[in-house]
C-alpha cells in the first residue's frame, strides 16, 4: 500500500514536471496595453511563395521571424507537392506543434492553414489567415460592387454585379453577407448567401435603409433606417422581421457594430450641442450613452474587437482620417494608423482598413501592437469598407 | 379641422426654426475641444433659447411614404426643382437662411397641384467616413423635407434618398467643390400609370 502511494507521488511529480515544462514552453508575454508580445521564431525549410506567405501571415498573428540565435521556437517544414510544418521549442526540443502535412486546395491555401495552426499553438489566439475579407470597389461612376477575397487580397471574387451603388458589406458567419444596395431604388438592405447566390431584401422602406451589422451569434441585425422621419438605429431578426426601433433622435445615427457578447451596440450620433460622438446602447433597448474619445473628434465607423477589449474607429483630424482604438468605456484613445474604416481580425490584434484619396483608396493590414502594416493588392479602382469574417 | 392642423404646423415650424437657429452646430468640429471626454458630456456652448416643451431632440419625425421609393425620375424635370438645390454647411444638416427662398419656391410648385411626388436626394462632400456621410446625407434630405412640410406640402408627396459622398456634383478636393457637393437635390418622380406626374389630365 505504502509502495503504491509512493509510486503515485513519483508519477505525480513526473507529470508535474512535464506540465511545468509545457507551461514554460508556452510562456506568453504581454505589452502594457495587454497585447501579446510577438513570439520570436526561426523559420526554415520553405521556399518561394510558401515561405513569403507563411512569414507574412505570421506577422499579423503575433509571431515574428528572427535569426535563429534570437529565436525561442523553430518552425521547420517543407513545400514539395504539399506543405508540411511543425514547431519545436529551440531549447527543450519539445514539440509545441507536432509536424502536420496539408492536402487539398492550393499551396497558398495550405500555407495559410499551416500559419493559422502555428499561430494558434504559439499564441493561443484564433488564426486569421483562412478567414475571408469583404470590401467594396468602384467599377465606374455611380457603380460599386461587393467583393470577397483572402485576407491578403488574393483569390478575389465578386459578390454583386448590379452596376449600382452598394455599401457597407457585413459578414453573418462565413457564408452570408449583408449590405446596402440601390438596386431597387432607395438604399435597401440585402442578405446574400455567397455559395448559392440567393439573396433577399430584408429592409426596404421609404427613405434610406443602410449600414447593416450582424450580431456575433447571427441572431440579430442592427441597421439605420430613416422610415420614421430621421435616421435611427433599429434591430431585427436575420430576415428583417421583428423590427424594433432602439433610438429616436433628430440626429443621424450611423455605422452600428456589436459587442462580442451581443448585448451592446456601439454607433455614432451627436451629443446635445451637436458634437459627433460614439454611443453605446443595450441591444434590448434603453437610452444611448456617449463613449468619450478625448482627442479623437468626429468618431465614426466603430468596430468592437472579438475579445471585447477595444473599439477601433475613425476620427477626422485636420482633414486627415486617423484610426484610433479605445476601451469600450472610452476615456482614453490610442492612434494606431492613418486611414479609415477599421475592421478587426478574429485574433483581436490585426486590423484591415482603407487609406488614400477618394476614388483611389486601397486596403491595408495592420498589426496593432507592432504597428507593422502591409498594403493589400487593389482590385479595380478604389477599395473601401473592408470587413473581416470572424 | 384642416385649418387648425395648418395653424398648429405653422406654430410648430416657428418654434422649431427658433430653436434651430439658436443651436448652431460647430461647423469646424475637427479639433479636440477642452474638457472633451473628461466626464463632461454637455454642450460646449449654450444651446440658446428653445420653445416651451420643445427641446429640439424630441420632435417626432414625419414618417416617409412607402410607395415612392422605387419610382423613376420624370424625364421632364421642371426648372423650379432643378435650379433650387439647397446647400449645407460643413457637417451640418440645418436649413440656412440663405436657402429658405428656394424651399418657398419648391413648396409653391408642389402645392400648385396635388398630384405630384418628389424625391429629395441628400449628398455630402468627401470629408467624413462613408457611412457617417450616408446618414448625414439622409439627414439633409429629411431637413429639406421637414421644411417643405412646414410650408404646407404633404409628407406623403416627398420621399428621401441618401447618396452619401457617392455622387459629387463637382470633382475636386477643396472647399470650392465641397460647398457644391453638400446639397439636397429635388427630383420630380414619374407616378405610376404613365407620363402624368406633371400633367394629371
Amino acid at each position: 500500500m505504502r509502495n503504491v502511494t509512493c509510486f503515485a507521488v513519483v508519477l505525480l511529480a513526473v507529470f508535474s514536471s512535464f506540465a511545468a515544462e509545457e507551461k514554460g514552453t508556452l510562456e506568453r508575454l504581454f505589452d502594457p496595453m495587454g497585447f501579446l508580445k510577438p513570439v520570436p521564431v526561426s523559420i526554415s525549410g520553405f521556399s518561394g511563395e510558401v515561405d513569403s506567405v507563411l512569414k507574412n501571415d505570421l506577422l499579423f498573428m503575433g509571431v515574428i521571424n528572427v535569426p535563429v540565435d534570437q529565436a525561442k521556437y523553430l518552425v521547420t517544414g517543407s513545400n514539395g507537392s504539399r506543405v508540411e510544418g511543425g514547431v519545436t521549442d529551440k531549447v527543450t526540443k519539445h514539440p509545441v506543434m507536432p509536424r502536420k502535412a496539408y492536402t487539398g486546395g492550393t499551396l497558398r491555401s495550405q500555407t495559410h492553414a499551416l500559419a493559422d495552426d502555428i499561430a494558434q499553438a504559439l499564441t493561443q489566439l484564433p488564426g486569421i489567415a483562412q478567414r475571408k475579407i469583404t470590401f467594396k470597389t468602384h467599377t465606374r461612376p455611380g457603380a460599386k460592387e461587393i467583393y470577397i477575397a483572402d485576407y491578403d487580397g488574393h483569390n478575389v471574387k465578386p459578390v454583386t454585379s448590379d452596376g449600382v451603388n452598394v455599401a457597407a458589406p457585413a459578414w453573418a458567419g462565413r457564408n452570408i453577407l449583408y449590405y446596402s444596395s440601390y438596386k431597387l431604388g432607395n438604399a435597401a438592405i440585402f442578405s446574400q448567401n455567397i455559395p448559392t447566390g440567393q439573396r433577399k431584401a430584408i429592409a426596404n422602406y421609404g427613405g434610406s435603409s443602410i449600414s447593416p451589422a450582424v450580431s456575433p451569434d447571427g441572431s440579430k441585425v442592427a441597421m439605420i433606417l430613416s422610415k420614421g422621419g430621421s435616421p435611427d438605429l433599429y434591430v431585427s431578426d436575420p430576415d428583417g422581421s421583428n423590427l424594433r426601433q432602439l433610438t429616436k433622435t433628430r440626429e443621424a445615427e450611423s455605422s452600428p457594430c456589436w459587442s462580442p457578447d451581443g448585448r451592446t451596440i456601439c454607433y455614432t450620433s451627436r451629443e446635445r450641442g451637436g458634437r459627433p460622438s460614439l454611443f453605446k446602447i443595450s441591444a434590448s433597448g434603453g437610452g444611448g450613452t456617449p463613449i468619450p474619445t478625448p482627442g479623437a473628434p468626429i468618431p465614426s465607423e466603430p468596430d468592437w474587437s472579438p475579445n471585447g477589449k477595444w473599439i477601433a474607429f475613425t476620427s477626422l483630424i485636420g482633414g486627415t482620417f486617423r484610426i484610433f482604438i479605445t476601451p469600450p468605456d472610452g476615456g482614453r484613445v490610442y492612434e494606431v494608423a492613418e486611414g479609415e474604416d477599421p475592421s478587426w481580425a478574429p485574433n483581436s490584434r490585426a486590423l484591415i482598413f482603407c487609406k488614400g484619396p477618394d476614388g483611389g483608396k486601397r486596403l491595408s493590414l495592420l498589426d496593432v501592437p507592432t504597428k507593422q502594416t502591409k498594403d493589400v493588392p487593389r482590385v479595380l479602382e478604389s477599395n473601401s469598407q473592408p470587413g473581416w469574417a470572424r | 379641422m384642416h385649418m387648425k392642423w395648418t395653424k398648429f404646423v405653422s406654430l410648430l415650424a416657428v418654434l422649431i426654426i427658433a430653436a434651430g437657429t439658436g443651436c448652431k452646430r460647430n461647423p469646424q468640429a475637427t479639433t479636440p475641444l477642452p474638457g472633451y471626454g473628461k466626464g463632461s458630456v454637455g454642450p460646449e456652448r449654450p444651446a440658446g433659447p428653445v420653445g416651451p416643451g420643445i427641446t429640439g431632440e424630441n420632435i417626432d419625425g414625419i414618417p416617409l411614404p412607402e410607395n415612392l421609393k422605387d419610382l423613376l425620375a420624370d424625364p421632364n424635370q421642371p426648372a423650379v426643382l432643378r435650379d433650387n438645390t439647397v446647400y449645407f454647411a460643413y457637417d451640418g444638416a440645418d436649413i440656412r437662411p440663405s436657402e429658405t427662398s428656394k424651399l418657398d419656391a419648391i413648396a409653391s410648385y408642389m402645392k400648385s397641384s396635388g398630384n405630384k411626388a418628389i424625391r429629395i436626394e441628400g449628398h455630402c462632400d468627401e470629408r467624413g467616413t462613408e457611412e457617417y456621410n450616408r446618414a448625414l446625407g439622409e439627414r439633409r434630405a429629411l431637413a429639406a423635407r421637414e421644411h417643405l412640410v412646414r410650408l404646407g406640402v404633404s409628407g406623403a408627396q416627398i420621399d428621401t434618398r441618401t447618396m452619401g459622398e457617392d455622387n459629387p456634383a463637382v470633382p475636386g478636393h477643396a472647399e470650392a467643390a465641397w460647398a457644391k457637393n453638400r446639397r439636397a437635390a429635388f427630383i420630380l418622380l414619374q407616378l405610376p400609370g404613365g407620363v402624368g406626374a406633371t400633367n394629371p389630365q
